[in-house]
């Protein structure tokens, strides 16, 4: 329990600095932002209580809206996130449920399973940031566009981090 | 009561939930336009000792490029300068006096944290009240505009980046003096849409896009960009690609604008408003 809480932390810690110093820096014609970060709500194990799950998302959000000069932004967009997660979990519940015993990552459930399960929190996640920031709807589909393509790189990025935590 | 209770235990994530997301709201909103002011006079103190650290990398490995400029900007203000001290007759030295009738007074800035891959981008200077540094002053760099001071702390300054999607300023074309509203679509860092200019004013890649001057803040003839493309629409104005003097991945340095008759101006104009 208390190496897990530990390792979490220690991953929490990387991936917002990869997230600051290297993704936040990343700019190609003003579409794609990848926002990696989630990657920490989507590795919590499955049976993480929703509520601190929730509290978890509040401070991950507050962490990098602090940092990147934000206010409340990416906060909603989390916890949001976190919000729909154990819906999205239902939603792509392989066959036999989810085993408590290993955590939530591919190398369990299988590549397909992990790609659904991602790709749909990530969406959901940039969808709600991404409207929120410029909280207008002309230009609606310039807005969807970066959405989409900034979503493919963040799950790119996404994958290789969960490649690096198979090898643990 | 104890429905009441089981009510609570069974939907405690919704709650949770809903109390957090409208905290998250809440923050976001709390000044009206722009999301971040208020906020930033509270962190600015914890975040901004660690970005000075990175902008300090940042800075050391620019400082080659930094010291060109540097020097060439030296060049261009010693040429300038050139033409107040010429010697006439008898090598009598004649000096403008600078102290009177001098309306805009320019203070320099280093940036401590700038963004140029959000829709809406904000520049930290490191000069604030103390300085003199407040809100609607206007922030150039050597090369051109760079945004606009929207609110201050003690010891730092937040500007509205032209990379803004809320900013929009007053500007002119060089050559022919007609003008229009500039403002940023959000895509490419590098391009700011010029509108607003009719489609009958001759108009030529290249063009020189200055400040108007209309606004209280910026001085007149300040390089904006150069356009890079223009095609005509179906309405009577053109669409108008400024590609923008500054670099905003590059600046590193700027200069603080202050008016030095603001007040006045915006005094009298206040009664006709």
């Amino acid at each position: 329990m208390i190496s897990n809480i530990f390792k979490y932390s220690l991953t929490f810690i990387i991936v917002v600095l990869i997230q600051l110093l290297l993704c936040n820096n990343i700019q190609f014609s003003g579409y794609i932002n990848p926002y990696i970060y989630i990657f920490l709500i989507l590795m919590l194990p499955y049976e993480t209580k929703s509520w601190l799950l929730l509290v978890l998302a509040f401070i991950l959000g507050m962490t990098i809206d602090i940092f990147t000069g934000t206010v409340g932004l990416h906060t909603f967009a989390t916890v949001f996130a976190a919000f729909i997660r154990p819906g999205i979990l239902r939603l792509t519940a392989p066959r036999d449920g989810y085993d408590t015993l290993y955590g939530l990552s591919m190398s369990t459930y299988g590549l397909n399973w992990y790609l659904v399960y991602a790709s749909i929190t990530v969406f959901a996640h940039h969808f709600v940031l991404f409207y929120l920031e410029v909280f207008r709807f002309d230009n609606f589909f310039g807005t969807l566009l970066r959405v989409i393509l900034s979503s493919i790189f963040s799950l790119a990025f996404i994958l290789l981090l969960e490649l690096t935590r198979k090898g643990k | 009561m104890r429905n009441l209770l089981n009510f609570l235990a069974k939907y405690n994530h919704v709650i949770v939930f809903i109390l957090l997301e409208s905290l998250a709201l809440s923050l976001l909103f709390e000044s009206d336009n722009y999301h971040n002011i208020k906020f930033y006079h509270k962190v600015r103190g914890i975040t901004a000792s660690a970005e000075k650290s990175i902008s300090n990398y940042r800075y050391y490995w620019g400082l080659r490029e930094i010291n060109e400029r540097l020097a060439m900007e030296n060049t261009r203000l010693r040429d300038s300068l050139s033409m107040f001290t010429t010697r006439i007759d008898g090598g009598r030295r004649v000096i403008s006096d600078s102290l009177i009738n001098r309306k805009y007074t320019y203070q320099n800035a280093g940036i401590v944290n700038n963004s140029t891959n959000r829709q809406k981008n904000f520049i930290t200077l490191d000069k604030g009240f103390k300085e003199g540094v407040k809100e609607d002053m206007a922030v150039i760099s050597d090369e051109g505009v760079v945004g606009l001071i929207v609110a201050s702390s003690n010891n730092y300054s937040v500007a509205m980046s032209l990379l803004n999607i809320d900013m929009k300023m007053s500007a002119k074309i060089k050559s022919n003096g007609y003008f229009g509203s500039l403002s940023w679509d959000g895509v490419n860092y590098r391009i700011a849409k010029l509108s607003e200019i009719p489609q009958h004013v001759p108009l030529n890649l290249g063009d020189t896009i200055v400040t108007s001057g209309f606004s209280s803040m910026f001085p007149e003839g300040i390089i904006i960009g150069f356009v890079s493309e223009f095609e005509k629409t179906g309405s009577d104005f053109y669409d108008i690609d400024v590609e923008l003097a500054v670099d905003f991945k590059k600046i590193h340095f700027v200069d603080v604008v202050t008016n030095q008759e603001i007040l006045e101006q915006q005094i009298l104009e206040f009664r006709f408003q």
